[in-house]
């Protein structure tokens, strides 16, 4: 009878593990020495990181100038980076909050890295809208405290305004969210420590969590309040992004499509890149039977999902381009399409609409080279969806005698490289010293401890 | 430890019976700060000192580290505030006014006399840049003895001994200079030379005019350039004489030019080009044709035979060539010139005796002498003589000048001799340069005097006889310099100030050719207030026209197949290359081309598909007689030339060009603004040729073959038309409507024609800006604009927009507020039309700039202006991004202003910004302030007219108005009202404050705009 309901509705985590080795497996890396492979790893990704900095610290010294932009072309890489970063933020909060809120348990082997991913990436994002800025020692302006220069104060009808608010707000929220739900699983780490530094840090950290009933309760008390904070930040923060283009009168940015077109692009390239991090996570720390083919299945239909919104969004612009009957609308459409940077283009409607369209295949959902390389092609046509909205719109706007190309310097290539070098270092750290999976969640969808006749009857 | 020791042991009994304090000093072996103490009374006696000293010193006169204005305060000066004193442009020979603003004792900026008769208001870019110049840095600043440090009364001795060997040896002495309107420096230079008995004054001009002078003394007797009224002409026929760009005397040529098309009064004249390649001029023109340079005697002849046989003239040329000009137009033309017969006008701007004829030949059957062309009171703007030029060269070749003195002239740079010039320039034995900065000349010359610059020193002009020009000093000179009069005047002996020599020489000639003053101070200090005087002119005796020497030209000289005809021009920044040593004009973007920084050869866009190149390709261009170096220059494709002309611009690749291999910022990616060779562009004078008396700019034939090589030029205008690609052109658009225009035809019929109309939307909304005071607002003219570009430079100066270099200009980062947009479409007739629409900031009402600034760094004002706060910029550019017009300039790097000489040209009224933050023009706020700090003094409104933009007083055209919106009865509103007007993006209803006046093309057709096809260029 189990056997039977095993089959119609196979258990989230495979391996038939016990509650003690779940904790385990989980920790059984940080506790360990790193691997040769981690080192590898992380000196990769930190000399990048090295190099970002330096790029950075170049481009302050000297000016914006040491970027590719223009006169007519006024941000690029810069805010396509802060955008795709946001973007990549956004499936930490939606397998946090909303699939906590819809009862999709199966999000527990993956949350954790998700949210870390949401981080790590908005720390990312965060990096752009300070350095793109001509006079960065000053970009806290944007911030609205309390002066002594008279009466100066923020320009409350800037989207730049609304998008410092949405971020900052997503980022603390999103902490807050990830560290709270961390408490039971830094109390493990505690209670398993055997060095004393790592006792007392972890000690530290865990709030004096005792494991006992009442903390339990209230901890889900508020983890569900947080889940239900931060649900409607998933849909904001991305929507206030797209604001940035959204009211302004530019062809190609000027469009009410846009912020239902951005959430589901960030939900779309956010689930892209949790599933690449999942997918090298699972292999290298041998969490097969924690994130099994069955979370790689439904990431998989969330991707397809979005991908099809972002697809209709695409077709969407094209027909009110054209019924408008703005000829400065149509033509920055079919410029995109047939202009200087249609390899762009193509390479963002190929990566984003077509071959996402493989993954209505189960067989390809399942063979997870396959899903891992749809992935990444996802994750750089979502970057260069933001390039060409960004770019295509600036270079060719209202005034022919204005028209002007753009090619980034080496700089804004070593700043972005920079920012990947930022994100996989902190991953990697995070790897290293919490745990990847929420041990206490995945506890409580194990087949352990239910009643036989329960699951019988499932 | 604490018990103290009271029992004292000595070593000898002197030891035990000496002084304590002596004993104590052999303690202590190397006593600190000697044996006294300094005492109170020691303190006193070294101040009493030091002070005693101090001032003992101070009373000696230290040599001057910096001079600090107005030490003792001049009656008339008040700080801050800005003094006017009129003087004549000494840029070019044309002598325009201008009045120069001293503003703490330094003129900071040049603008254009309103009173002066010669050119009425306006300035060209190159007199407004006139001014950087006098705070160059490497002008010299003192005299030059074979290349070294030298004073002026070793080389006054040395000179004034040479000379006397030269008088006693009967040796030749020559004088060499560009035309010199000034009567006191001509009347110097002729007592100068009187003194030798073999000596001569050579004029040249290297963009000669010569034959225009010889033809007329041919013709009339008397070598004299003509006055041309524009305005008169109702006709204006041109053979490549670029009138309103370089020709001259191009800012009063507009200004009459432009009051000759007056739409309003419904009197406009009817201009035909004939030119080889794209000028300022043709691009202006009701009809342009593309007419090879060999061809263009041909065309004359064509007219001047057709209009002869409708006058009753006696003009025969049989065996006339067919032209490549269809012959129905060429007999319109004829018929219409016929009609305007005293009112129509033919130019001829080639260097041809025989075509200059022609064009004289064909004004007098027509009529012209005496109304429309002046020969009575002729100009002296150029006088240049191209023969006498070229016994000057033979001479020197032949070593027989024993002394030669060049003034406001550089042979070494701008004649085709080269290095075989060179020589014989330094096998004179006395070679002394007047000069400001060491060019070429100057660098082969013994003795190299520093000229002041004209802001510096006393000087006259009479560019028109019978107008007599002031030009006064606005600041003490900056260096060791003297000027040209002084030195000749202590040569001949009779060492005086310039003032001294300008006024002596006024009282003795200018003054009796006058009788409305009897008083001669009075005279004279009228003068010197409005910078001008008007007399009498010379008398001239003319003789009866004589046609005997008008010959028809009966063939067209075409370049050999393969071959291009080769056409020198000179450029409206540059001219002759004597403004190479200016930043503000090399990034002046070319009116037609909008390069900067370079000299290229233009090519049609068949020729160039013909050779294969494209914009940017390295070209090299061979002359036929096979010239030793080889001339390697980028192409850059022009729509509307000949395509068997090949065109390359003079005045590039100067020494003086040398200084810019480190202009503009340097940073990693940085490249270079100067060539191969270190300098800016290429010298293309080896190019001319010195034939048949006249310099030639046309007749070389040259091969031209590809590099492989690229140069990318920097351009401030990628794309030309206003038609996008065809591929990208959805469904049913046409062009874009961001230059509106229109026929006379139509124009006539309505003058509200070629206007798109957009419905005033009604806001729902309360006004965001009641405007309760005035409302600043801008109209500009697009027929009147000739693009000369005289705006750029003026708001360059004005508001302090610093230099960038090529690089960045390269990389579309120019800093300039005011940009001149220039459009190419074709016409029916084939015919490549030319639209100029200046944009700046256009201070919109729904200003889409102001939402989106997150800190409030660009906020409207009380009276309609967009504001940028610097301060509080922080540099999102997301203001830039969200302006339709893309009128905002950044801040990408910190531009330099180390030059602390160059510095004080700098406008102190206006922020020198920083880097990081957002700039554009401000309708020069600082005008408006002033004016209102004024008014409010008064007790009064702002008057109309009180407040002038700096783009708007220095336009030649006078397309610019400005005022209060407000105001009904200002001349900007009734300007608004004008049927002709029309919004950039009106349809966006950002509601900008500028408005443009439609360009009404004079021509018969109605519904242009239907039939045109749009030219992708």
């Amino acid at each position: 009878m189990a056997e039977a309901a095993i089959a119609l509705r196979p258990p989230l985590i495979a391996g038939d593990k016990s509650i003690a080795q779940v904790t385990h497996d989980v920790c059984a890396p940080m506790e360990a020495r790193p691997t040769a492979l981690w080192w590898v790893a992380l000196l990769i990704s930190s000399s990048f990181l090295l190099l970002g900095a330096a790029a950075i610290a170049y481009q302050i010294s000297v000016g914006v100038g040491t970027w590719g932009l223009n006169r007519t072309v006024g941000w690029a890489f810069d805010i396509t980076n802060f955008v795709f970063w946001i973007g990549i933020g956004h499936a930490g909060t939606l397998i946090s909050a909303i699939l906590f809120l819809f009862r999709q348990r199966w999000r527990t082997s993956v949350n954790r890295a998700a949210e870390a991913m949401t981080i790590f990436a908005v720390m990312c994002a965060g990096i752009f809208p300070v350095i793109h800025t001509g006079r960065p020692w000053f970009a806290y302006w944007m911030f609205p405290y309390p002066n002594t220069r008279g009466s100066l104060w923020i320009n409350f009808r800037s989207p730049l305004v609304w998008d410092f608010f949405a971020i900052s707000t997503y980022f603390t929220v999103s902490a807050m969210f990830w560290f709270i739900g961390m408490l039971p699983d830094l109390a493990t780490i505690r209670d398993r420590a055997t060095a004393k530094w790592r006792r007392k840090l972890a000690g530290l950290m865990s709030l004096g969590w005792n494991g006992s009933y009442r903390a339990w309760q209230r901890y889900e008390v508020v983890y569900l309040m947080l889940a239900g904070l931060g649900t409607p930040l998933v849909i904001s923060v991305h929507t206030i992004v797209s604001w940035d283009f959204a009211t302004a009168v530019l062809p190609g940015w000027h469009a009410t499509i846009f912020p239902p077109y951005f959430v589901a692009g960030a939900i779309f390239s956010g689930m892209a890149m949790v599933l690449t991090l999942m997918i090298i996570a699972r292999k290298l720390m041998r969490l097969e039977d924690y994130i099994t083919l069955r979370h790689i299945d439904r990431m998989c239909k969330l991707v397809i999902t979005t991908s099809g919104i972002v697809g209709l969004s695409y077709g969407t612009e094209f027909f009110t381009a054209l019924y408008s009957g703005s000829s400065y609308e149509q033509f920055v459409f079919l410029n995109r399409a047939l202009g200087p940077l249609f390899w762009g283009y193509w390479t963002m409607v190929g990566c984003n609409v077509f071959i996402p369209q493989l993954l209505w295949f189960r067989r390809v959902r399942a063979y997870v080279p396959a899903v891992f390389l749809i992935c990444i092609l996802v994750n750089v046509g979502m970057w260069f969806e933001r390039f060409i909205i960004i770019v295509t719109s600036l270079s060719r706007d209202f005034i022919p005698a204005n028209w002007f190309h753009y090619a980034p310097t080496r700089v804004e290539v070593a700043t972005l490289l920079g920012s990947f070098g930022l994100f996989f270092t902190l991953f990697l750290l995070f790897c290293r010293f919490i745990p990847v999976i929420a041990v206490a969640e995945v506890k409580g969808v194990l087949k352990y401890g239910k009643p036989q006749l329960e699951s019988a009857h499932e | 430890m604490s018990k103290k020791r009271t029992k004292r042991y000595w070593k000898s009994l002197k030891e035990r019976d000496a002084a304590p304090d002596v004993l104590n000093a052999r303690a202590d072996e190397f006593p600190e700060g000697g044996p006294r103490q300094f005492r109170r009374r020691d303190f006193l006696k070294a101040t009493g000192f030091t002070l005693g000293v101090a001032f003992a010193t101070g009373c000696s006169r230290a040599p001057v580290q910096r001079a600090i204005p107005l030490l003792s305060q001049s009656e008339e000066i008040v700080p801050g505030r800005s003094l006017f004193y009129a003087s004549t442009c000494a840029g070019c020979s044309a002598g325009c006014g201008l009045l120069a603003k001293v503003r703490d004792g330094r003129p900071i900026k040049l603008e254009g006399n309103p009173q002066h008769p010669v050119s009425r208001g306006g300035l060209c870019a190159t007199g407004q840049a006139n001014i950087l110049g006098l705070y160059d840095s490497q002008r010299l600043q003192h005299p030059l003895k074979d290349g070294k440090k030298s004073s002026w009364a070793e080389i006054d001795h040395e000179i004034q001994s040479e000379l006397a060997n030269v008088r006693r040896d009967h040796g030749a002495v020559r004088f060499l200079s560009g035309t010199i309107t000034s009567p006191t420096t001509r009347a110097e230079i002729r007592e100068f030379l009187a003194g030798f008995p073999e000596a001569h004054h050579v004029v040249y001009d290297p963009l000669s005019n010569s034959a225009l002078l010889d033809a007329h003394e041919q013709t009339h007797g008397v070598r004299v350039l003509p006055r041309f009224h524009f305005d008169k002409a109702e006709v204006i026929v041109s053979f490549d004489a670029d009138f309103l760009g370089t020709w001259i005397s191009p800012v009063g040529y507009t200004a009459d030019y432009r009051a000759g098309r007056d739409l309003d009064a419904k009197r406009v004249s009817y201009h035909v080009q004939f030119e080889p390649r794209m000028s300022v001029t043709g691009s202006k023109a009701d009809r342009r044709l593309a007419v090879a340079p060999g061809e263009m005697g041909l065309l004359l002849t064509h007219l001047a035979q057709r209009v002869a046989r409708k006058v009753g003239a006696p003009f025969v040329s049989p065996e006339l060539e067919a032209s490549s000009v269809d012959s129905v137009f060429l007999e319109e033309l004829a018929d219409r010139l016929c009609r305007a017969r005293g009112r129509s006008l033919i130019l001829c701007g080639t260097n041809d005796l025989q075509q200059q004829l022609l064009s004289n030949y064909l004004n007098h059957i027509l009529g012209n002498y005496g109304s429309t062309l002046d020969i009575d009171k002729p100009s002296l703007q150029a006088q240049g003589s191209d023969k006498e030029l070229g016994e000057l060269l033979a001479e020197l070749q032949d070593g027989k000048v024993k002394a030669l003195f060049v003034y406001g002239a550089n042979p070494a740079f701008d004649l085709p001799g080269g290095d075989g010039l060179a020589g014989a320039l330094r096998k004179v034995p006395l070679l002394v340069s007047f000069a400001q900065r060491v060019d070429e000349t100057a660098a082969l010359a013994r003795y190299v005097l520093p000229e002041q610059h004209y802001l510096e020193s006393w000087n006259d002009a009479e560019p028109v006889s019978g107008l007599v020009s002031v030009s006064q000093p606005t600041i003490h000179p900056l260096g060791d310099a003297r000027s040209l009069v002084e030195s000749i005047a202590t040569w001949n002996g009779k060492p005086k100030p310039a003032y001294d020599l300008v006024r002596e020489h006024w009282k003795a000639e200018v003054f009796p050719r006058q009788k409305k003053e009897s008083n001669f101070d009075a005279f004279w200090d009228r003068a010197v207030h409005d910078g001008v005087a008007e007399v009498e002119s010379l008398p001239i005796k003319t003789r009866e026209f004589n046609t005997q020497l008008v010959r028809p030209i009966l063939k067209a000289q075409r370049p050999e197949t393969g071959a291009f005809a080769l056409v020198l021009y000179p450029t409206v920044a540059m001219l002759d290359g004597r403004n190479a040593y200016n930043p503000w004009l090399h990034e002046l973007p070319d009116p037609i081309t909008k390069v900067t920084w370079d000299n290229y050869a233009s090519i049609s866009p068949t020729a160039a598909q013909r050779l294969g190149v494209v914009d940017g390709d390295v070209v090299r261009l061979e002359n036929d007689g096979g010239s030793p170096e080889a001339f390697e220059l980028p192409v850059c494709i022009q729509p509307g030339q000949q395509d068997q002309v090949i065109a390359v611009a003079l005045g590039y690749g100067s020494k003086l060009s040398a200084r810019f291999a480190k202009v503009g910022p340097q940073w990693l990616d940085a490249i270079i603004s100067v060539g191969d060779k270190g300098v800016v562009g290429l010298n293309a004078a080896p190019l001319l040729r010195l034939s048949d008396g006249v310099l030639q700019y046309d007749s070389a034939q040259v091969k031209v073959s590809r590099t492989g090589r690229q140069r990318e030029l920097a351009s401030t205008q990628t794309h030309n038309t206003l038609t996008v690609p065809k591929k990208l052109t959805p469904p049913g658009s046409g062009a874009r409507s961001v230059v509106q225009e229109t026929t006379l035809a139509a124009y006539l019929k309505d003058p509200h024609a070629g206007v798109e109309d957009h419905e005033e939307k009604e806001d729902l909304w309360p006004t965001d800006h009641p405007y309760p005071g005035p409302r600043w607002g801008m109209v500009i003219d697009q027929n009147a604009c000739t693009g000369c570009s005289s705006c750029v430079i003026a708001c360059q100066v004005e508001n302090n927009i610093p230099v960038v270099g090529r690089d960045e200009i390269r990389r579309n980062r120019e800093m300039h507020w005011l940009r001149i947009d220039r459009y190419y479409s074709e016409a029916e007739s084939g015919q490549i039309e030319v639209a100029y629409e200046p944009l700046m900031c256009q201070q919109c009402e729904n200003a889409p700039c102001e939402t989106v600034c997150p800190v409030l760094a660009t906020v409207h004002s009380e009276d309609g202006l967009n504001q940028q706060v610097y301060n509080r910029c922080i540099g999102t550019r997301y203001c830039a991004n969200n302006c339709p017009y893309k009128g905002r300039r950044f801040n990408w790097f910190n531009y330099a202003h180390d030059d602390q000489l160059q510095n004080l040209v700098l406008n102190p009224d206006v922020a020198v910004r920083s880097r990081g933050v957002m700039e554009k023009c401000t309708f020069c706020v600082q005008r408006i302030q002033e004016a209102k700090i004024e008014a409010k003094r008064r007790g009064e409104r702002v008057s109309d007219g009180a407040v002038q933009t700096a783009c708007q007083q220095s336009c030649p055209a006078q397309a610019i108005y400005f005022g209060d919106l407000n105001d009904p009865n200002s001349q900007v509103s009734k300007m608004m009202a004008n049927p002709r007007r029309y919004r950039v993006l009106e349809e966006l209803n950002v509601r900008p404050a500028v408005g443009y006046l439609t360009i009404v093309r004079n021509c018969s057709q109605e519904g242009k705009e239907e039939s045109k096809e749009e030219h992708h260029g």
